[in-house]
């Protein structure tokens, strides 16, 4: 495989966006409220990953340049923007909006409480969400395939589905013995009816005469479920299991504001309460890049998974 | 010896109160190794026989015997490919053809099972194609892997209902060559039960033609197709004999065809002036 860069003009306004910050960066020096050596310097490294990651996103992903060029110049110009208005000029409220050097120094000082914070939230969620594949797929493709019970139990899961799972909050804190297990069962809750439904609706969405094809082989009600309805039903299962992945990760970050002692939620509320906005920012920023990169690996697995989907 | 017997078959449904009859007093006959093709305009009851035969509808009425034993369900004795649909999309090939196998009795043992997957694939020629899905392979080589699947499944008889219906002519003829050169291939034919709208395909695959006729779907003439095997198209086509019996079965078909007209433009002046 061989590499070659091509720049576009919207290419070569990134490297310069990009160049011009660390050059503010690690040049001018910030505003008096937003002075944080630490944070400057780790501000600085941010901004060389950036610059890497746009040359090698280029390199490996040449005909996508455009897209590549574009995502990482509204990036590169909110970095910018960000840098000059809130760490140089400190234009609002200097203790609500820190700047990037302020954020950052958070990172240096707090990273070991976010990281056991990132690991406890991560096991609750892929607790609560793994219960609700394991037990919501097979529940919900024997509804889609037993017309009785579909008519029985559909209706009745279509009222109780929009509920929201934290209206269950109080009720699970109360009869759950640690707050651990309530959340688990509250992410359950969530991401259950999006994923049934998806699983239903994906098995009324094979058409019979597949079906049928399936019926003239003679198989078994097990094999019948496991290897066709399954598979048949598996792009809608997958569009419930996103929508059930946000949907839990929602809940979760909303029980741990709330309720709990560790996790993502629970810093951003607990320095809320401390009027620490720079942490509070910094916790908004890890929330993000683990929803960015749970999301990649989801996709993956989809596009794995449905390989066999039209091009 | 596999034969089929369809004993009055009728096939009603209930249409909100009124009932539709689909089939009325269906009684036919295959003995073994016969190639029968059921012929007539669309809404016969063409397919409806293929589903009652291979056990996916029950008749209203009367009875599928398979070697004198009555048909309750599907199964894997017999051996089935519909017009474009009989493969599972998220299965390669190869993966249809092993699925298949691996639920037909007397075959067992994964590396046989693989061995002969790999077998019916290279017979009808898409070894490259092995590991291919079926949503990238063009209608004729996903036909090919049905029919492949069809006979890797060593049933008793064939159903094949319209399996050509969906190809470009040119892909028609060749499939047609393949299924019969397989079909002859064996130390005994297989009993095969063909649903077509195409003459001259049920004239070059057939032993016997079912003439039917819609509303209610019934069995209008049996023909008997006399020419010997193997047959070859061109000089067929040229046969003084082949002309005549094309024109006859044309003639039934398009009597069918002037009468259903007729019938539908009566039922549509009847509503219109009853409304």
């Amino acid at each position: 495989m061989t590499l070659s860069l091509k720049l576009s003009a919207e290419g070569y306004v990134v490297i310069a966006i990009l160049i011009v910050t660390l050059l503010l960066a690690v040049a001018i020096p910030d505003a008096p409220s937003q002075v944080s050596p630490s944070g400057t310097t780790l501000f600085a490294g941010i901004i060389i990953f950036l610059l890497a990651a746009f040359v090698a996103s280029l390199l490996y992903h040449p005909k996508e340049g455009q897209a590549v060029s574009d995502i990482f110049l509204i990036i590169s110009l909110f970095v910018l923007s960000w840098e000059i208005a809130f760490g140089k000029l400190a234009l609002l409220d200097p203790m609500l909006f820190p700047g990037p050097a302020r954020v950052f120094a958070v990172f240096g000082n707090d990273y070991a409480l976010i990281l056991k914070g990132l690991v406890n939230s991560l096991g609750l969620l892929g607790a609560g969400y793994a219960l609700a594949l394991a037990t919501a797929i097979p529940i919900g493709l024997y509804l889609g395939w037993k017309k009785r019970l579909f008519n029985a139990a559909y209706p009745i899961a279509k009222a109780i589905s929009p509920i929201p799972p934290t209206a269950y909050l109080p009720y699970t804190i109360v009869l759950l013995p640690t707050f651990a297990s309530a959340s688990i069962f509250l992410i359950f809750i969530g991401a259950f009816w999006p994923i049934l439904i998806g699983a239903v609706y994906g098995v009324h969405s094979i058409d019979h005469r597949l079906i049928n094809s399936a019926r003239t082989l003679g198989l078994s009600e097990k094999d019948m479920v496991k290897k066709v309805l399954f598979p048949g039903a598996l792009p809608s299962i997958f569009s419930g299991a996103m929508i059930a992945f946000i949907l839990s990760f929602i809940t979760l970050t909303v029980a741990e504001m709330l309720a709990a002692t560790s996790g993502l939620g629970w810093y951003i509320q607990y320095n809320h309460d401390f009027a620490n906005y720079d942490k509070v920012v910094a916790g908004i920023i890890v929330v993000a890049l683990v929803v960015i990169v749970l999301m990649y690996f989801f996709d993956r697995i989809q596009n794995y998974c449905l390989r066999w989907q039209t091009p | 010896m596999a034969t089929i017997d369809l004993q009055n078959i009728s096939m009603v449904y209930g249409l909100n109160g009124s009932s539709h009859t689909a089939l009325d007093s269906v009684n036919v006959h295959i003995s073994d190794g016969d190639f029968i093709s059921l012929i007539g305009p669309s809404g016969c009851g063409k397919s409806t026989i293929i589903d009652i035969v291979s056990g996916l509808k029950k008749p209203s009425g009367g009875e599928v015997l398979l070697d004198n034993v009555p048909v309750t369900g599907p199964g894997t004795d017999r051996g089935t490919v519909f017009q474009d649909y009989s493969l599972f999309p998220w299965m390669s090939a190869f993966e249809n053809i092993r699925f298949a196998l691996e639920h037909t009795e007397g075959i067992s043992g994964k590396e046989r099972i693989d061995a002969e997957a790999k077998k019916y694939i290279d017979l009808v020629g898409l070894t490259n194609f092995a590991n291919a899905y079926p949503n990238t392979l063009s209608g004729g080589m996903r036909q090919r892997v049905s029919i492949a699947r069809m006979f890797s499944m060593d049933p008793k008889v064939f159903l094949m209902d319209e399996p050509f219906g969906a190809l470009d002519s040119l892909n028609r003829i060749y499939m047609q060559d393949l299924l019969l050169h397989l079909w002859a291939q064996g130390e005994k034919r297989k009993t095969v039960l063909f649903v077509t709208h195409d003459v001259d395909e049920a004239l070059l695959l057939s032993d016997r033609i079912a003439v039917m006729s819609p509303s209610p779907g019934r069995i209008k003439e049996v023909i008997d197709i006399p020419f010997a095997r193997p047959r070859c198209r061109k000089t067929l086509a040229a046969s003084r004999e082949y002309i005549q019996l094309k024109s006859h079965l044309l003639s039934i078909l398009y009597c069918e065809m002037l009468d259903d007209i007729e019938k539908q433009e009566q039922k549509l002046t009847g509503s219109e002036s009853a409304a």
